[in-house]
């Protein structure tokens, strides 16, 4: 990453500050937040993994780690349009969903460009003015985003804001877009693993379901003294005739919870 | 990407064995190239859900059945072990103190002529779909090379297990299994009517048809078939 800002940065608003500007204690206690950010942002393989929660602890540590007053994440959703799924309080919650519903403001530039901006209140009135009013009046005057992003699939956003008109240095937007694509990555990676898990659990309940219409053939085969042929028209017909799954049927004859003669009556 | 050039190299090797290559056609595919291309006696694909569930959807080589089939019969062994634990096993020696943990397993592969075996897991998200199980009738571990090009052959093969699962109007797995592992259907069967014979659960009628088998020495599938077919009762 190498500051990476648009031209939002260069019209005025920009990154006066130089990297060269944290104090040292500054820079070990980030540095450690960083390291915690980062391993946490890792953990989206844990199987108790919840997509909110995760998005919650992102927009979070942004603020502590960044120096800003509240941060909001948006995800596309399958439309390809933004939702607000996490903000780090109620203020800045209610200025995200206006964006959305203004359709302006530095979260979807960022969403749809795919590149990091920031703006203070004077240029990001000129840009986004109806945004700039509302958030100004939610006590806002520096603002950034980056985008949620792995090579150029930019799945969300996140927005930074400040209170005061301090601008966010390159190293805090290298360090925010840096974590946003740590979560993205950590999206991608979960939304995979579970679209793997679905499939593999089909897959497992079609192998029992299998093994278990043989052995309830096998059973009203003993019971009924009928054909294995028999045997399966018979579990075939009481599942149409009570309108569900043949697996659940002969799951219910092996478990002996629809007897034998209820399939020939 | 060395490993992207390995699946690139198995993949042309596997699609030329076969032109017109359904995802069943391909894993059959690869269990003949990693027959041919490691000089083993048997290569497997086994889908499983636990020790009672699974069928062998491809297999090639002499052996290509002989491995699955005796830990079915079993219920222990090394495949077992690797798709219960998501870690690969592999058993150079049969005859060796390592493969002791499997002493039923041990000896009767050793029986019917195997004398190594490796078995790799297919990991699919949270959990594991099977195995991918290699064996000779000669003992020696598998050579670095061999290991790596088996480790991607079996993550193509789960790709088209789970591809397969996802095409819409595609031959269902349930259907590709059915042609390959008939001899599993009347062992399913057996287990019903000796349930049903005993009064017993589906799983304690597994075990006393393995069990029969164990005691006489004869395969569970023949011991099932004369269940299905009535010649014997468990009851008597």
């Amino acid at each position: 990453m190498n500051g990476g800002c648009d031209s939002m940065s260069e019209t005025g608003g920009g990154t006066a500050a130089q990297p060269g500007d944290f104090r040292q204690a500054d820079r070990g206690t980030r540095e450690a937040a960083l390291a915690r950010v980062f391993v946490r942002l890792a953990d989206t393989l844990a199987s108790d993994f919840d997509i909110v929660d995760f998005l919650h602890g992102l927009s979070a540590d942004a603020v502590e780690v960044l120096g800003a007053d509240a941060a909001g994440v948006m995800l596309a959703d399958a439309r390809g349009g933004l939702r607000l799924i996490a903000s780090s309080d109620e203020r800045t919650r209610l200025l995200e969903l206006f964006e959305l519903q203004g359709a302006e403001g530095p979260c979807l530039d960022a969403f749809s460009t795919g590149r990091p901006l920031q703006a203070n209140a004077e240029n990001s009135s000129i840009r986004w003015p109806v945004f700039a009013q509302r958030s100004s009046d939610s006590g806002f005057q520096m603002m950034c985003a980056v985008p949620l992003r792995v090579r150029t699939n930019v799945i969300g956003a996140m927005n930074l804001f400040r209170a005061t008109d301090e601008p966010f240095t390159d190293d805090e937007m290298d360090i925010a877009q840096a974590m946003a694509e740590m979560a993205a990555i950590g999206l991608i990676q979960e939304k995979a693993l579970r679209e793997q898990s679905l499939l593999t659990e089909q897959l497992q309940a079609a192998l029992n379901s299998r093994v278990i219409i043989e052995q309830a053939k096998g059973m009203l085969a003993e019971y009924l003294k009928v054909t294995m042929d028999d045997a399966f028209k018979l579990l075939r017909a009481y599942a149409r005739d009570h309108n569900r799954k043949l697996s659940d049927v002969a799951r219910d004859v092996a478990d002996r919870k629809v007897t034998s003669t209820a399939l020939i009556t | 990407m060395r490993d992207g050039g390995r699946r690139a190299r198995i993949l042309a090797a596997v699609i030329q064995q076969d032109t017109a290559a359904g995802a069943g056609e391909l894993i059959a595919g690869i269990c003949r190239f990693a027959v041919d291309e490691m000089a083993l006696s048997g290569c497997a694909l086994v889908l499983m859900s636990g020790a009672e569930s699974a069928g062998m959807l491809a297999g090639a080589g002499r052996h290509a059945s002989t491995v699955t089939g005796l830990q079915m019969d079993l219920g222990e062994g090394p495949c077992l072990q690797a798709y219960a634990s998501g870690v690969p096993v592999l058993l150079p020696d049969l005859a060796a103190e390592t493969a002791n943990r499997w002493p039923a397993f041990a000896a009767a592969a050793l029986a019917a002529g195997v004398h190594a075996e490796f078995s790799l897991p297919l990991t699919a998200g949270r959990g594991g779909i099977g195995t991918f199980d290699l064996c000779r009738d000669r003992p020696g571990m598998l050579s670095d090379e061999h290991l790596a090009d088996a480790l991607i052959a079996a993550d193509i093969a789960r790709d088209a297990v789970l591809y397969q699962q996802c095409v819409p109007g595609g031959r269902s797995l349930a259907e590709l299994l059915d042609t390959g592992d008939t001899d599993r259907i009347v062992v399913h069967q057996a287990t019903g009517m000796i349930a049903a014979q005993l009064n017993e659960t589906t799983s304690n009628a597994l075990a006393r048809l393995r069990a029969a088998a164990f005691a006489s020495g004869r395969p569970m599938y023949d011991i099932a078939q004369d269940v299905v077919e009535r010649r014997v009762r468990f009851d008597e």
